[in-house]
């Protein structure tokens, strides 16, 4: 793997030989080769150089995962590959396809290639499909553009087979549906189908996968994978995330405000980085499959403002090892000794190689909080929160004009949990599970929900007055997924943090020392208090939203994907910062995250969501480790992990189609129609989950547990809702990327 | 609001620090200078204000007044004596002008604001409500707008009425008629946008704090829509000007003695050949008003919409697109 | 579909009762006919009066209810209107008022509509450039200047050439000029009483659609589908045209399917102007010959146009965004 990537001659040569040799070279071996290339925007603020001297090659067939953070000109550099950056937009430099210039050519010209030889998926499916026309005339009409002489059922033909190659089930017929009858997932895999069409060489997806569900995201890779092999072309692959390019990128580019700071073959990224971004990236997410409890390495500061030309290293005001030398000069991306095809751009990239370097020490990880509360049995703590049953139907209509009820949904059907005193409890599932209905029913808390919600004591049903409902509202509070709507824009910190504290009657002296305690509790600056919120980063305007929860002393939070809308650097400061303050303070939090890494990092127990229904129950390390219902063990194999070598080998199971409406949910087992178990049981055992519904039973301990142990054992906290756990699954569903062979045993 | 303006100095050192100048200013601010670095908006305002003035003050320039017949000067152009020239049974247009143009704007800042505010109040009481009361009070509205508004005024203004007339000017029969017509589609705008509002995040945040509706609506609703509702008070005012001098020009709004724009220029018509003056004087007048309050409107929308790009330069849209798409990046799935 | 459009129909005639018997009442107590009779010369009695009024249907002793119900009886049972003081029948006279307004409003509306859509894609196309500068401005002036004195301005325009040119070309008010023979000469005198007034109607009424649509388009330039169709192999322009365009015209689609309607309805302003006696001006001249009937139909009349608007509206919409199509 290692020198099968790039044979090229950057190998051997220098920064400064590299521009001269590349016009050689790249006629024969690249198929896009980049060079030295600069984008700058003229804003009302001044000149914005949002990608500063990109340099790559890419060989046929190969793949090169581009990983950035918002704003590190990853995305613009695609656009600028694909001409489809404004006409004022100035770009310098070279993009080579097959030999040929790209850069400068009109419109018109690029038309030639674009669509042909260089194919783009961009990030968002929803709105990248001309609504008004159908997924069969989107498709022709790619294949219109570069073949005109095709015939009519040629064309037709090629669409069905397209449709077919990306997975799209019964694909004659959907050609002539509309881009709103299909699911998300669905038409990222129309806007690969029409990528492909032409055979491109070169395929640049952009966040393809960022906007969908973790499921979805492994079924739409795996389509992107087979489109590869298909087609046998280059692919760029642009994202954010890790774990989503390490199985599959041969080589890795590192981009960090506008420039590539660390390039290289995909393991030496991974398991030898040099830079610090990079090493700060790696060691700020969290692993879903590790039971380590280390706190995660968080970036301080936010990425610089394109608009200033550096005078250093860009990263100097964040980095850790920060020394004089770096702000003088940026570094420039230079070979890193002993690395095979290892760049990065940093001064101390040689010190930083080898075992001994922990990336922990290096950005000083907090130590990991332990609660007061860790050491007392769960039996033995109080009950903060608990559901008893409860239920949450909506009539669904259809139409966006003509609506009509074409019967009920069941968001949230028969949920029964507790959590207990200093314990963070989660909620996981694909979106549509009926995990955010579940947190506004707690929230909502009056007495005509169906069902009972008991929140520190306090039941929904006694809450027939305003001052029974004001003491829960005490007893509980929120933080939000998104930051920014979140914070009134019209409010300053402090109106924002007063708000809560003025409705519980705080008077103002002691109102200006509360909040003044919260914004050192959060790691936020005092004298912030009277700015408005789109004066601060992301990550801040989170702390915000975490000091105004904790205003009023609550037991328990309830987080709504607290960390989704951060970057990945933003993130692990805020996780541990949520990791604190539950140990400091004994908070419980009720978290629904679609992230499993960040569920495993932070709670204590886990519940797992499936069409309004808890399928698996359990500790989490129990849970994660040893799944025992199918689509726990789908759901967790779907999480791409940080870690090339095992990406690279491990078997997955891919769920076909999405999560079915619940209207379709059948008799049984929700989950059958797309359980890989199932699929494999012989009639008989199929015609139990389809006519019982599994109830939720906990794991027996194992037997050779009880035969080492004289009494029996309490059963261990785990509990799940499936007849044949230990089930073979269907060979259709698992797949292992192995070179060689597709369908492992 | 009163602190919106006030950012601390230490903090706005601070920011300066930060090498990010365009974000420590107050909304408010930031609005005020986008609208003070229109040209043409600014513009707008002054003559706006200008024509106020002269319309409150003007009459202290000349001796007439807007009754007084000078037997002398029948159906004379423009001179000294009568600046703007006199009407064919000898009145001073200037007086005239200066009364209409009065008459004129105060139909249009009554009708402007006060709709705005039947709005605001029906809009959010909607929204607020929801439910059985937005459906009937919805249904009330477009039955409203429905109603030809014009048939009306005739019927109130022209046909009987006749008490009606006899105890109000004429010209306070058309603002009340015209404020009854004016407000529906501002309400239903506004239900629209408090019913996403309450959708917002924040808003939620406030209910599930145990912040009472009251105080939900006055602080976080009233001020988020602030902007819509000063562009709608200045389209209001443009409207009502315009709904004046139309419905006067028919012969169906204000009515002698009463003076206006809209019957200064609706009864010169027949006389545009032998007395110009009495027809484009006060066209140009109206042309004026209506102009300098578009140019303001234009303004005021560019300063309150961060995306609008309409007053200049193509470059802005690009800056936009960057930030747009990395605020995309950050999306993901919940 | 159809239980959608019964039940929007349903509420609409719901409304449309409920105005126009508002109207009704409005009418009866303010427009007070026999008043103007009495002007007559030679002045005729109060009992003479009453007994004319009485026989036309337009009793002015009963309350306004007998009155109310009285109307409402003729015209649920008899499809009757009811008649003017001058004792014309209000069914005979609708249509022919009707079919003046139509001829005035037809061809002025189709040319605006037109003119005004493909002027909005042309100034979308060369935004911030001189032509949507000129095109745009244009627009806005249309937008402060009040219809009537616009099309007053347009008269005042046509005099003018007819007095340069020295005969007359266009006729600037009426329908025809009676007398005519059928034939050539007719239909030269039929354009020159149309021209006038089809000018002015859509000088003034193109601005507010090209306005929409270059918004429309505008907002549709930069979308991620029109990135897409680019990425395919368009290029820019052709990407707009055969994507942006068709999506940005969702909503001007449903604002002309609500134009529609108000053909036949006509325009006060227009008519009055250009003296046209069509629907509108017909509704102003009742309320000043104080005829209540009249007055109260042709408000009926304008409530079942919005209506007829708003539904059609609604079906233009599912014909051309297959997002709101019932499956």
């Amino acid at each position: 793997m290692s020198s099968e990537t790039t044979a090229g001659p950057a190998e051997s040569t220098g920064p400064v030989e590299r521009l001269h040799i590349a016009g050689l070279h790249a006629a024969t071996d690249a198929v896009l080769s980049v060079r030295d290339l600069n984008v700058r925007f003229n804003t009302e603020n001044g000149v914005v150089h949002a990608v500063r001297g990109v340099d790559f090659d890419l060989l046929p067939g190969k793949t090169l995962g581009i990983v950035g953070e918002s704003g590190s000109g990853k995305s613009v550099t695609s656009l600028a590959i694909m001409g489809l950056l404004p006409a004022t937009a100035e770009i310098s430099g070279s993009v080579r396809l097959k030999g040929r210039e790209l850069l400068g050519l009109s419109d018109k010209a690029m038309c030639e290639y674009r669509g042909n030889e260089l194919a783009m998926v961009f990030q968002d499916p929803l709105s990248s499909l001309t609504p008004v026309y159908t997924v069969g005339t989107q498709i022709t009409e790619a294949l219109t553009i570069h073949n005109p002489t095709m015939s009519r059922q040629a064309k037709e033909a090629r669409a069905v087979e397209l449709l077919a190659m990306v997975g799209i089930p019964s694909p004659k017929d959907r050609l002539r549906a509309f881009p709103h009858e299909f699911s998300g997932g669905m038409r990222q895999r129309v806007m690969i189908a029409i990528a492909i069409a032409n055979n491109p060489r070169v395929l640049i997806a952009d966040e393809p996968t960022t906007a969908l569900d973790v499921t979805i995201q492994a079924q739409v890779l795996e389509v992107l994978h087979r489109a590869q092999e298909e087609t046998g072309a280059a692919v760029v692959m642009i994202t954010h995330d890790l774990g989503v390019v390490a199985g599959m990128a041969d080589e890795i580019m590192v981009m960090y405000a506008g420039k590539p700071v660390e390039t290289g073959e995909v393991d030496e990224i991974y398991y030898n980085p040099r830079m610090p971004y990079t090493m700060g990236l790696l060691g700020a997410v969290p692993r879903v499959d590790v039971a380590e409890k280390t706190s995660l390495v968080p970036i301080e500061g936010m990425p610089p403002n394109l608009l200033h030309q550096p005078t250093g290293c860009s990263f100097a005001p964040r980095c850790p090892l920060v020394s004089d030398a770096c702000l003088a000069g940026e570094p420039a991306l230079a070979p890193v000794a002993g690395g095979v095809q290892h760049r990065a751009a940093c001064i101390k990239a040689e010190s930083l190689g080898g075992a001994d370097v922990d990336v922990q020490d290096v950005f000083a990880a907090p130590p990991v909080p332990v609660s007061r509360f860790d050491s007392i049995p769960r039996t033995e703590r109080s009950t903060v929160l608990q559901l008893k049953d409860v239920r949450k139907h909506f009539p669904l209509t259809r139409g966006a004009l003509f609506k009509r009820r074409i019967g009920t949904v069941k968001a949230v059907d028969g949920l029964s949990f507790d959590i207990r005193e200093g314990e963070c409890f989660s909620i996981v599932g694909e979106s549509g599970s009926g995990k955010t209905t579940t947190l506004l029913e707690i929230m909502e808390f009056h007495k005509d929900q169906d069902g009972e919600v008991v929140i520190g004591g306090i039941s929904n049903k006694q809450a027939v007055d305003a001052k029974t409902k004001s003491a829960m509202r005490r007893e509980l509070q929120m933080v939000f997924q998104d930051p920014t709507g979140a914070l009134d824009p019209r409010f300053t910190v402090y109106e924002v943090l007063a708000e809560p504290l003025q409705n519980v009657g705080m008077d103002r002296p002691a109102i200006r020392k509360r909040i003044m305690e919260l914004m050192k509790l959060v790691g936020l600056q005092p004298d912030h208090v009277n700015r408005f919120p789109n004066q601060f980063s992301g990550g801040q305007r989170q702390r915000i939203g975490i000091a105004r929860a904790l205003a009023v002393n609550p037991k328990l939070v309830v987080l709504d994907e607290p960390v989704s809308a951060l970057d990945v650097s933003v993130q692990a400061g805020v996780i541990n910062l949520l990791d604190k303050l539950r140990a400091e303070l004994g908070l419980s939090y009720l978290l629904v995250a679609h992230d499993l890494s960040v569920v495993r990092h932070i709670s204590n127990r886990v519940a797992v969501m499936y069409l309004g229904k808890i399928v698996e129950i359990g500790e989490v390390d129990r849970v994660f480790d040893n799944p025992r219902h199918p689509y726990t063990r789908a759901l967790l194999s779907a999480i791409p992990v940080p870690d090339p070598q095992l990406e690279r080998t491990r078997e997955r199971i891919i769920l076909q189609g999405d999560l079915p409406s619940p209207l379709d949910a059948p008799k049984g087992c929700n989950f059958a129609t797309r359980c890989p178990v199932f699929a494999a049981l012989p009639p008989a055992k199929q015609e139990k989950c389809l006519t019982l519904e599994p109830p939720l039973e906990p794991v027996a301990p194992s037997a050779a547990t009880q035969a080492l142990e004289a009494a029996p054992v309490p059963s261990p906290d785990q509990r799940f809702a499936c007849f044949f756990p230990d089930g073979e699954l269907d060979e259709d569903m698992l797949v292992v990327h192995e070179p060689a062979d597709h369908h492992a045993p | 609001m009163t602190n919106l303006n006030a950012v601390d100095p230490a903090a706005a050192a601070q920011d300066a620090h930060l090498e990010n100048a365009d974000v420590v200013i107050g909304k408010n601010t930031i609005i005020f200078r986008r609208f003070m670095r229109n040209k043409t908006a600014v513009a707008g305002l002054a003559i706006f204000l200008a024509l106020t003035l002269f319309s409150f003050v003007g009459g202290y320039f000349t001796q007439w007044d807007k009754e007084t017949i000078d037997p002398f000067n029948i159906g004379m152009p423009p001179s000294a004596e009568h600046y703007l020239g006199t009407s064919q049974a000898g009145i001073d247009l200037y007086a005239m002008t200066v009364e209409g143009t009065r008459i004129s704007i105060l139909i249009g800042l009554i009708v402007g604001l006060v709709s705005v505010l039947i709005a605001a109040v029906y809009g959010c009481t909607m929204a607020y409500f929801g439910g059985k009361v937005d459906k009937v009070m919805l249904f009330v509205l477009e039955a409203l707008i429905m109603m030809p508004a014009l048939l009306v005024v005739a019927v109130a203004t022209s046909g009987g009425g006749e008490g009606l007339k006899r105890d109000l000017p004429s010209w306070l029969l058309l603002i009340i008629v015209l404020l009854v017509f004016s407000w529906m589609g501002t309400a239903r705008l506004i239900r629209s946008l408090s019913m996403s509002l309450m959708q917002r995040d924040f808003v939620k945040a406030a209910q599930y704090m145990g912040v009472p509706p009251r105080r939900i609506v006055w602080r976080h609703l009233v001020p988020n829509i602030g902007s819509l509702l000063v562009l709608d008070i200045t389209r209001g005012v443009t409207g009502a000007i315009l709904a004046e001098v139309a419905f006067s020009f028919i012969g169906i709004g204000i009515k002698v003695p009463d003076v206006s724009l809209g019957v200064l220029i609706g009864g010169a018509t027949s006389q545009v050949q032998t007395f110009p003056w009495m027809f484009w004087v006060p066209l140009t007048v109206m042309f004026l008003l209506t102009g300098s309050l578009a140019m303001m409107n234009d303004g005021l929308r560019d300063a309150f919409d961060p995306s609008s790009s309409s007053s200049g330069k193509a470059r802005k849209t690009k800056a936009r697109r960057i930030s747009a798409e990395t605020a995309t990046m950050k999306k993901k799935a919940s | 579909m159809l239980k959608y459009l019964a039940r929007r129909g349903i509420t609409y005639l719901v409304m449309i009762f409920l105005t126009t018997s508002a109207g009704y009442f409005l009418a009866v107590s303010t427009l007070k006919p026999a008043l103007l009779e009495q002007e007559r010369i030679p002045r005729p009695t109060p009992e003479q009066v009453a007994t004319s009024m009485r026989l036309k249907g337009l009793d002015p002793e009963l309350s306004p209810w007998e009155r109310y119900v009285e109307w409402l009886t003729a015209i649920v049972t008899r499809w009757d209107w009811g008649r003017s003081p001058n004792g014309a029948f209000i069914n005979a006279e609708f249509g022919d008022r009707v079919w003046i307004s139509t001829r005035l409003f037809l061809a002025s509306i189709i040319l605006t509509l037109i003119i005004g859509v493909a002027l909005g894609v042309y100034s979308a196309a060369r935004q911030y450039k001189f032509q949507d500068r000129v095109i745009t401005s244009y627009s806005y002036l249309a937008y402060i200047v009040p219809a009537p004195i616009a099309y007053f301005l347009v008269q005042l325009g046509a005099i003018n050439i007819n007095e340069t040119v020295g005969q007359r070309i266009f006729f600037v008010t009426g329908i025809s000029t009676p007398g005519m023979e059928p034939g050539w000469e007719q239909f030269v005198d039929m354009l020159a009483h149309y021209a006038v007034p089809t000018i002015a109607i859509t000088l003034v009424g193109w601005g507010s659609y090209q306005i929409a649509q270059r918004q429309y388009l505008l907002d549709n330039v930069n979308a991620d589908f029109v990135r897409t169709a680019r990425a395919k192999g368009l290029t820019r322009n052709q990407a707009i045209t055969r994507h942006a365009l068709r999506v940005s015209f969702i909503p001007v689609a449903q604002s002309i399917a609500f134009t529609i309607p108000a053909i036949f309805a006509g325009g006060f302003f227009a008519e009055k102007i250009f003296a046209w006696p069509g629907v509108g001006s017909w509704s102003i001249d009742a309320i000043s010959l104080q005829d209540v009937n009249a007055a109260t139909a042709t408000l009926a009349y304008g409530s079942v146009i919005f209506a007829l608007g708003a539904i059609l509206a609604d079906f233009a919409t599912t014909l051309v965004d297959p997002r709101v199509r019932v499956q």
